[in-house]
């Protein structure tokens, strides 16, 4: 029975996922002296529901609806789950034996194991209903799904990330721009590039060309050529400005042959 | 655990404010989160991620290139370990959903190393040892920057553009929905009314839409 299989799988993962979210989003509230695993958006979220049980479990409800409609129809759970259904659940739940924050919301460990079992109720719920859903059903939306997707993914997610990294101000719209074509060229997408650049641009700006903003702006230039050899974007480049490539590069992509 | 605030000595030895137990903690969500990719590679379901990233390591797996995910979830997981260990927060989305999610398993599939993804056990153990891996380079990162940053390098910029972008999958589904058929637009459109009348985010209620008016109706 597949969906058995699925059941005892999905409480594994989910129950590993749960745990550390939980975990991760308590910590968040005792940053930065705390490492926290989670994003600044559910921080501000939580903070917005003001310790109220009923704002944090609504709060979830809305986006556990969503990442249930994209689960059946296309597998993927959305990132909501990890970062706004599971904590605000666990969050909900906990409040409602006790108020006080430092009790509940803010402490890990109790986040931690109300995010376990809330975990894998959730993952198994998502992926026992969406694998019941019969194929056919899922056909109709993929066929809208994908193209939605990839014009996202390929036209306005990179036109958002610029037009926030120009406004930004002059040195993260100049990164930006700078390491989103390039990006563009060689990854084929310019989002992870115009990310560097807004990364190099707002702590050039915060605190000028320290050790620190150094290291980033190597590691990235690093990271470019990297890629474009393994892409053999080198090799492209030189083809599309009609020159040969030399032996000794070709030799140099023979030796590390990735697909 | 006391309910009271534990002061910064306490904090450092207990293992749930620790730095050293944040590896593990990372360890133990990446175990999850890859092999989510795991069920959704086996049995279609499962990914932790939005549809149009998942949509990436789809491109792969039916047959095209894998470069496109292991390039958007690498420098993803590259910007969120330089960013997370100096601002204090590890942005989960992209560094473990994006980058050990779907980059990491992009990069093992286009080299031709697919037993971590066909293997329940394997793709745990995979998963842990990766999250092992970035949260202790994070962990040592903070070990050299902490006292020394000032800035949160662009996480709000970036923050409000991902936050924007995920707004535009609604009316980019209704426009796709529209183009597929005519009683698949119709369904989108309806259903992403019917949501925003019980003010759920849109995109969820023109999925539904378009699969219910698609059953009757197939393309």
């Amino acid at each position: 029975m597949v969906v058995f299989i699925i059941l005892l799988k999905s409480l594994v993962v989910g129950g590993l996922v749960g745990f550390a979210a939980g975990a991760g989003a308590a910590r968040m509230f005792h940053s930065p002296t705390t490492q926290g695993l989670g994003a600044f958006r559910t921080m501000g979220e939580m903070n917005a529901c003001e310790g109220d049980a009923a704002s944090h479990f609504s709060f979830g409800l809305g986006f556990f609806f969503n990442a249930w409609a994209s689960a059946v129809a296309a597998g993927a759970f959305t990132q909501d789950v990890t970062h706004r259904v599971i904590p605000n659940w666990a969050a909900a739940t906990l409040l409602l034996k006790n108020k006080k924050l430092a009790a509940s919301v803010h402490n890990p460990k109790r986040m931690a194991i109300m995010g376990m079992i809330i975990g894998m109720i959730v993952v198994a719920f998502l992926n026992t209903t969406a694998a019941a859903i019969p194929k056919s059903l899922q056909v109709t939306a993929v066929a809208v799904l994908v193209p939605a997707a990839n014009t996202l993914i390929t036209i306005i997610m990179p036109i958002l990330f610029w037009l926030a990294a120009i406004d930004a101000g002059k040195r993260t719209g100049f990164w930006g721009t700078l390491f989103g074509g390039i990006a563009q060229l060689i990854m084929g997408n310019a989002v992870p590039g115009v990310v560097l650049g807004i990364l190099i641009g707002k702590g050039v700006d915060d605190q000028g060309w320290t050790r620190i903003t150094k290291i980033i702006m190597a590691s990235a230039i690093l990271l470019f050529i990297l890629s474009g050899f393994f892409r053999g974007f080198d090799i492209q480049l030189i083809h599309s400005f009609k020159l040969s490539v030399s032996d000794w590069l070709n030799y140099l992509h023979r030796l590390v042959t990735v697909k | 655990m006391n309910d009271i605030e534990l002061s910064e000595a306490q904090k450092a030895k207990s293992f749930w404010y620790a730095d050293w137990a944040f590896p593990i903690i990372v360890g133990i969500m990446s175990a999850g989160v890859f092999t989510g990719t795991y069920m959704y590679i086996k049995y279609g379901v499962g990914a932790f991620n939005e549809v149009a990233i998942v949509a990436l390591l789809k491109a792969g797996l039916n047959g095209g290139s894998f470069g496109a995910a292991a390039a958007f979830g690498a420098s993803f997981l590259f910007a969120r370990i330089l960013e997370g260990s100096l601002v204090g927060i590890l942005d989960l989305g992209g560094s473990i959903l994006t980058g050990l999610g779907i980059g990491v398993p992009a990069i093992l599939l286009s080299v031709g190393l697919t037993a971590p993804l066909k293997n329940f056990p394997l793709a745990l153990l995979t998963g842990a040892i990766l999250g092992l891996i970035v949260g202790g380079i994070i962990v040592l990162i903070r070990k050299y920057t902490i006292n020394q940053s000032n800035s949160t390098f662009g996480a709000d910029v970036m923050m409000g553009a991902g936050n924007a972008s995920g707004r535009f999958l609604g009316p980019l589904l209704i426009l796709s929905a529209a183009t597929a058929s005519i009683p698949i637009g119709i369904g989108a459109t309806l259903g992403a009314l019917l949501f925003y009348k019980w003010e759920k985010p849109i995109t969820g209620g023109a999925i539904l839409g378009a699969m219910i008016l698609g059953a009757f109706f197939p393309v």
